[in-house]
């Protein structure tokens, strides 16, 4: 009994990879070969960088690159400097009203930022920042979810340690740095992932947001490939989705082992 | 009504460019204008747009033109609709000629012909073919500018042509010719076909091809200025009906939903004799068939018939006078008969006006590649594309249940029945009282 059911589980872990890995060994095929090679499998078909050259040379990707991953740095960096002390602040300090405010921060999470296109908008007018990076940054510098996922984590570390902490002489911005934040570093990444990837895929807010290659990051220069009139190339289109989606996909996968590695390290101490 | 004055940008008057503009203008100073494309940066387009900013400029030191280029339609009109809404909207946007009655009914445009007052603007208002003007003109005034615009015909591969034993210099001229010619064309190994006769894109812009079947049964899909839709008409039915007679009698048109983005390349691969496509893809496989290929205009039925497509110049309310000004000289600047011409020539788009097709370089071009005047030939017999208040919503009622004919699982009486009592729905709002 319990074997069969260990083998189903693998059939379906294996099922589900299957299903997943299908569409990137689609695009590394026909990204590596010509044209007509796209709908058509032969293993002696003539491998190819042409489809690179042309999906490099077809829009100012260099420029792009460095726009996303601006992007993603920024709101990055100050989504984590928002992000702990507010989780601390929910998870260790008493203060009136702290679950109402708490409510109304996690309503957040129910509105989809696409109804927030106008009036997001307005705001970067006002400011007179639109057609800026930063404007594409400043809507979700404050993460609902992040301060979701990072009190949950600090909600899980021992009083005790908080308490010896403070009975060494720690001042409360030293326990946070020294106590917590060691501690729910398995989160940060997690949510780093998370927060990375889908600012990096965002595709909506900065198209409407920005006006010029010098803001525009990748996801808006690739639709360039999408104008549909003139008919669809596979070819140069899986090229240029392997290329930017590489740098991601490479970190996802070198940060996977960091990943279970901290996960260890945090249930050892 | 919402006028937004943008003076921020209008009076800029730029030491530089006053040093180069005559003395007349230099004491009005520039007038600056931004405009949206639906094109994404760095395409092939945008490179041809540039050269025409850059060459208008040079023209009229007076005015500072902005080109930004905002991706698909659907994306460009929601980026004006949200940079409007803000009050940084753009003074011009191309977008779909079937928007106008959104754009108007949520009053973000102006009609030109407001702006259009002297005698030589009100003729070059007259200028563009009717077929064109047609779904910017709403409760008589001139909302869109006929510019990239685009019509459905029908490309065959003469090679496989010959090879069926057809004639490789005619395409079908018929529903009839259209299904029997195809259905030789097919090719099988085993039970898999693998060379179709005709693909006509399902997705994407079903609602598009599907009406040109309905023209040629001598049906229209709307009317009544937008008010009503005739989505069960007989027409709309036997048009509909040889759609899937393609898929079922003459069995020359692959089951269920063929792919718009696709239809070319298959073509170009040839996997398929035929396709029914915009000819705003005519420079594409021109550039790309290693066959002969001809272009038709789509079968007639009881007539011929095909919509128009493509997108049209709409005026935003946020332009100030001046910037109006500016957008019409640019426009007339733009339209004119060797522009329009070029921009065919380049793109593929037809050019809006007959006295483009005149000029000496378009009739050389003609000359070369008489498949390029198949589109303009066609025009006469073209019928405004589906457009009615709330469009986007109508459309996708009718998309949906079209689609589920192409797919089987409805037949084309009921489907197109739930199609229009849903756009009466739809459309209820806007009925006069």
């Amino acid at each position: 009994m319990k074997v069969s059911t260990r083998f189903l589980e693998i059939i379906g872990a294996w099922m589900l990879a299957i299903i997943w890995v299908l569409p990137l060994l689609y695009a590394l095929w026909t990204a590596f070969h010509p044209g007509e090679f796209a709908t058509r499998f032969s293993l002696t078909a003539p491998l190819t960088l042409e489809n690179f050259r042309n999906a490099w040379a077809a829009a100012p990707f260099a420029r792009y690159f460095l726009n996303t991953t601006i992007l993603v740095t920024l709101i990055l960096v100050a989504q984590f400097i928002v992000c702990t002390p507010a989780a601390f602040a929910f998870a260790r300090m008493e203060f009136a009203g702290r679950n109402v405010v708490f409510a109304i921060m996690l309503m957040q999470l129910m509105i989809m930022p696409d109804v927030l296109l106008v009036g997001n908008y307005r705001s970067m007018a006002k400011l007179g920042l639109v057609d800026t990076i930063l404007a594409i940054a400043l809507p979700y510098l404050g993460s609902a979810f992040g301060i979701f996922l990072l009190r949950q984590t600090f909600l899980t570390v021992p009083q005790q340690l908080d308490d010896a902490a403070r009975l060494e002489g720690c001042t409360l911005l030293g326990r946070l740095w020294r106590v917590y934040v060691p501690l729910a570093r398995p989160t940060y990444i997690a949510y780093g992932l998370v927060s990375v990837s889908y600012h990096w895929n965002n595709f909506l807010w900065p198209l409407v947001i920005t006006n010029s290659v010098n803001t525009r990051p990748l996801t808006v220069g690739l639709s360039i490939f999408a104008s549909t009139d003139q008919g669809i190339d596979w070819s140069i289109i899986t090229a240029a989705t392997l290329m930017t989606s590489a740098p991601l996909l490479v970190a996802f996968l070198l940060f996977q082992r960091q990943f279970v590695q901290s996960f260890m390290r945090a249930g050892i101490r | 009504m919402r006028q937004i004055a943008t003076t921020r940008r209008t009076l800029l008057g730029s030491a530089a460019a006053t040093l180069a503009a005559p003395a007349v203008v230099s004491a009005q100073g520039v007038t600056e204008i931004e405009f949206y494309f639906p094109v994404a940066v760095g395409g092939p387009i945008t490179k041809i747009i540039d050269g025409y900013c850059a060459d208008f400029m040079k023209e009229n030191a007076d005015i500072k033109v902005k080109p930004v280029y905002a991706g698909s339609y659907v994306d460009t009109l929601t980026k004006a609709v949200t940079a409007t809404k803000a009050g940084q909207g753009p003074q011009m946007s191309l977008v779909l000629a079937v928007d106008a009655y959104s754009l108007v009914d949520d009053e973000m445009i102006v009609p030109f012909d407001t702006i259009a007052t002297s005698d030589a603007d009100k003729a070059w208002l007259k200028a563009f073919y009717p077929a064109f003007l047609a779904n910017g003109t709403i409760d008589g005034h001139v909302w869109g500018i006929p510019f990239q615009r685009s019509t459905i015909v029908a490309y065959w591969n003469k090679e496989i042509f010959k090879e069926i034993g057809l004639d490789p210099e005619k395409g079908p001229s018929t529903w009839e010719e259209t299904g029997e010619w195809t259905a030789k064309a097919i090719k099988r190994e085993g039970d898999r076909v693998t060379r179709w006769g005709i693909e006509i894109p399902g997705d994407g812009f079903t609602y598009w091809l599907y009406q040109g079947m309905v023209a040629q049964a001598g049906g229209e899909l709307a009317g009544d200025n937008g008010r009503k839709t005739f989505f069960n008409s007989d027409a709309a039915v036997e048009g509909l009906q040889f759609w899937v007679d393609l898929m079922n009698k003459y069995k020359s048109h692959p089951t269920g939903i063929s792919a718009w983005g696709t239809g070319p390349r298959d073509f170009l691969e040839g996997k398929t004799a035929m396709i029914w496509h915009t000819t705003g893809n005519l420079t594409n496989i021109k550039n790309n068939a290693k066959f002969p290929f001809g272009v038709a205009m789509l079968p007639a039925h009881k007539r011929r018939g095909s919509p128009t497509g493509g997108g049209n110049f709409h005026l935003f309310k946020g332009a100030n006078a001046a910037q109006r000004a500016a957008c019409l000289r640019l426009l007339r600047w733009l339209t004119s008969p060797e522009k329009a011409a070029d921009w065919s020539m380049a793109t593929g788009y037809v050019a809006p006006r007959p006295d483009a097709w005149e000029t000496p370089a378009m009739k050389a071009y003609v000359a070369g590649f008489p498949q390029a005047a198949v589109a303009r030939d066609q025009l006469p017999f073209a019928v405004a594309e589906l457009s009615t208040h709330d469009n986007q919503r109508v459309a996708q009622a009718l998309t949906d249940e079209l689609q589920a004919v192409l797919t089987g699982t409805k037949q084309p009486k009921a489907a197109l029945d739930a199609a229009q009592e849903k756009a009466t729905r739809l459309l209820r709002p806007f009925q006069k009282a």
